[in-house]
């Protein structure tokens, strides 16, 4: 029995929901390719805004995939909590792109999930960067005065789509009634709600 | 036409294996026919799951590349051996998971890439191997 | 199953998605304009500084030449007058003869490293020379008008290129390490990574013995005899540092806050009340006031209890092995109760932009012994031995950039009228396969 136990992997270890690893789950109506389209008629800036958990990481990784079918150059990084600067590798290989620009076709896009954290010179080189050259998306918590292109949130039903691609292959041990629950104990933030339902799901398997 | 596939095999049926032991096996590509293989990595490693990031640490690592540009013979079957070292052992906790497996990677045309793993696990060794001190 | 190559690897610890090709591209010019940089300067050091040195001393020709006149050279430099000794001397150089006023290389060739601000040095130099007096000099076959009467290698030289040389290995290590990653999986860096890292030549920390990944060092522990049985154990953190850094906040922030309350009083007692400074620094007063509280507390506490003291008679553990332990616990309390218990601890990080979670869960608590109803008097600490038993079968200590397996002996404190103290010892728990070879990590 415990074998078999052993042979169940919990389908919400942190590396299952990764933003690299999931696919964003987009509502009905949307698409990332309508993002895409709309990010185009901004003349390729935007903001993705969310409270904390609601995808915006996710939502940026699958937005730039699109864009890398569509033929567009991408670079993107992820602030770490503090971290008011760029990364000079980053800034190296996004002055390389906008020095190659005029060579590509598509308008070449850069991405920075945290944005809200960069100091003002490093957003002042950024937009400078961009200027007329570069496309520029970013991830925040509030509005940073780009044009908005989505404003994520995670409702019961939306979470309870993401349980079921998570929990698919293995028992389903957690149902919608957990997942609503624990949501809205976390006021949303479906990240710690897929924590706790980690303990749940070994909790139950184990009893 | 199928998609290709990488199958791994080990040449012991046990399922737990113990530090210095040897692990050994082979491993094939199928239906790859058509799409020159470039290179084909191999690798005997440990992850970790759970509610932490994820931790990787290879323990054994091997690459075969394409000479000439004529691709690798995906029919050929490749072999492997290595002995496992004393640490880390699989582990099956609460939050934390430390998982051991041999993955295969193949580098195809155009980009794209195959993978497979196959997963086992290294245990302590067994306790009348080993007379532990009591004081 | 297959799927096209994907551009968007993230990377541990600064996480980055993208083309990594353009990520490596960037790094790579980044480290090539170092590498241009240093070599551009080794160059100009070489053309401008070494060959002209070597040359002075392999390639001059030495003849005998007459001091006909001496003179201090001046000019003036930054506000202040710079000085070189300046000798006229007549020499034969290939069937001519020559009378250039010169004294080492830098004078012959006009350049302003010739000056120096140090008057004396530079007269102490010209009256080593007598006029009318034959001397060596060396002059230069290929212009034979240009000749030394003093040649030394300048020591100086070779910090000059000590800048642009740490440019080409700073430069030439980053390409090197770009390009060496360029393009390779998660796998095969991790594996590279690996190897290239130093085995260490004298570690004294381990007991001779097999190699054991992401198992924590031993130095901690068993470099701290004990003086019933073999080791003790240190404190996983001191409750020293605890009440340092409590008191370093609460000096500070009563510091500032005393400036604005001295303020206000004076302006009470000088019956013209500064009613809006006296409501500003009213909440500041009162945080204070509970550092203050909580400073006091924290000591009178750490007083009370004392210290906590717990030796072992073997380490590091192993699963089913059995263990002595010693336990003393000093202070001047009355304590309801005392537990010692061995306990597993799990430790996950996750960090996910700005945010950082960590979760620790105790997996396991194996009572070693309680006791119960103590009175502690300073001058005779509380001692107890026991036996604790890591369960066949335990993980080992395990540490990973994200992850741990944390094993410690716990000490629980009850005491009346004072809120429970807590102290933890950690321990590293081997896997029997990884056991020391018997007495060679003895103290």
């Amino acid at each position: 029995m415990n074998e078999l136990v052993e042979a169940i992997r919990n389908p919400f270890s942190a590396a299952r929901f990764a933003p690299d690893r999931m696919e964003f789950l987009f509502a009905p109506g949307q698409s990332a390719a309508g993002l895409l389209e709309r990010l185009r008629a901004a003349d390729w800036r935007g903001e993705i805004v969310g409270p904390h958990g609601s995808g915006k990481s996710t939502l940026l990784a699958t937005l730039l995939a699109a864009a890398r079918l569509a033929g567009q150059p991408c670079l993107a990084v992820t602030l770490r909590y503090g971290q008011r600067r760029l990364p000079c590798d980053f800034l190296g290989a996004a002055r390389c792109m906008a020095a190659q620009k005029d060579r590509v076709p598509a308008v070449p896009l850069l991405a920075v999930d945290g944005y809200e954290q960069l100091g003002r010179w490093h957003r002042f080189l950024l937009g400078r960067l961009c200027r007329r050259r570069l496309g520029l998306v970013v991830t925040s918590h509030h509005p940073v005065g780009l044009p908005a292109l989505c404003h994520t949130a995670v409702d019961p039903a939306l979470a309870w789509r993401v349980v079921e691609r998570l929990q698919a292959g293995s028992p389903p041990l957690v149902d919608g009634a957990d997942v609503a629950e624990r949501l809205a104990a976390h006021g949303g933030n479906l990240r710690e709600t897929l924590f706790d339902l980690y303990d749940l799901f070994a909790r139950r398997l184990a009893m | 036409m199928n998609e290709p596939a990488i199958l791994i095999r080990l040449d012991s049926p046990a399922r737990t294996y113990y530090p210095g032991q040897s692990l050994s096996g082979q491993y094939r590509l199928e239906s790859a026919e058509g799409d020159p293989i470039r290179a084909v990595e191999a690798s005997v490693l440990w992850y970790t799951e759970g509610k932490g990031e994820q931790d990787l640490a290879v323990h054994e690592f091997w690459r075969r590349d394409s000479q000439g540009g004529e691709g690798l013979d995906p029919r050929r079957p490749e072999r492997f051996s290595t002995t496992l070292p004393i640490s880390p052992l699989s582990y099956d906790g609460q939050i934390i998971q430390v998982r051991w497996c041999v993955r295969v990677r193949a580098f195809l045309s155009r980009g794209r890439e195959l993978v497979a793993e196959k997963g086992f696990r290294l245990g302590d060794r067994p306790q009348q191997e080993v007379s532990p001190p009591e004081k | 199953m297959a799927r096209n190559f994907r551009y968007f690897e993230k990377k541990r610890g600064h996480r980055r998605t993208g083309s990594r090709t353009l990520g490596s591209l960037g790094e790579a010019l980044f480290f090539a304009s170092l590498l241009v940089l240093g070599c551009a300067g080794l160059v100009a050091g070489i053309l401008w500084l070494l060959i002209p040195e070597w040359r002075l001393h392999h390639g001059f020709k030495e003849t005998t030449c007459l001091v006909q006149k001496k003179r201090l050279g001046e000019k003036e430099g930054d506000g202040a007058t710079l000085y070189r000794p300046e000798i006229k001397i007549e020499y034969e150089a290939q069937g001519k003869q020559y009378s250039p006023w010169t004294y080492d290389l830098n004078t012959a060739d006009m350049s302003d490293r010739a000056y120096s601000s140090d008057r004396a040095a530079v007269e102490a130099a010209l009256d080593a020379f007598v006029e009318g007096q034959k001397y060596p000099c060396w002059y230069d076959p290929s212009k034979p008008d240009r000749a030394v009467l003093v040649r030394a290698y300048q020591g100086w030289l070779w910090l000059v290129f000590l800048v642009p040389a740490s440019f080409v290995m700073l430069g030439a290590g980053g390409l090197v390490y770009t390009i060496h990653h360029w393009g390779k999986s998660a796998e095969h860096r991790a594996a590279t990574v690996q190897r290239a890292q130093p085995s260490e030549l004298f570690d004294l920390d381990r007991p001779p013995g097999p190699k054991l990944p992401n198992i924590p060092e031993l130095s901690d522990i068993t470099n701290s005899p004990g003086t019933t049985l073999a080791y003790r154990l240190p404190l996983s953190h001191s409750p020293g540092w605890t009440l340092l850094g409590l008191a370093a906040a609460c000096l500070l922030w009563n510091g500032s806050v005393s400036y604005f309350a001295v303020a206000a009083v004076r302006s009470h007692l000088a019956q013209q009340p500064d009613w809006l400074l006296t409501l500003f620094i009213l909440p500041f007063l009162a945080i204070g006031v509970a550092l203050i509280v909580c400073l006091v507390r924290q000591l009178v506490q750490a007083l009370a209890v004392g210290l906590t003291l717990v030796e072992i008679s073997d380490h590091p553990l192993l699963p089913g092995g059995e263990y002595r332990l010693l336990v003393s616990q000093s202070g001047r309390l009355a304590m309801r109760s005392l537990e010692v218990w061995l306990s597993c601890r799990e430790e996950a990080t996750y960090r996910q932009g700005t945010n950082a979670r960590t979760e620790t869960r105790e997996v396991r608590r194996l009572p070693v012994f309680r006791r119960e109803g103590l009175a502690l008097d300073r001058g005779q600490p509380f001692q107890a031995e026991g036996c604790v038993r890591v369960p066949a079968g335990a993980m080992h200590s395990f540490r990973a950039d994200h992850n741990e397996v944390r094993w410690s002996l716990v000490v629980r404190g009850e005491t009346a009228g004072r809120p429970a103290f807590e102290r933890a010892f950690p321990v590293i728990v081997y896997p029997l396969a990884g056991a020391p070879v018997p007495g060679s990590h003895a103290p």
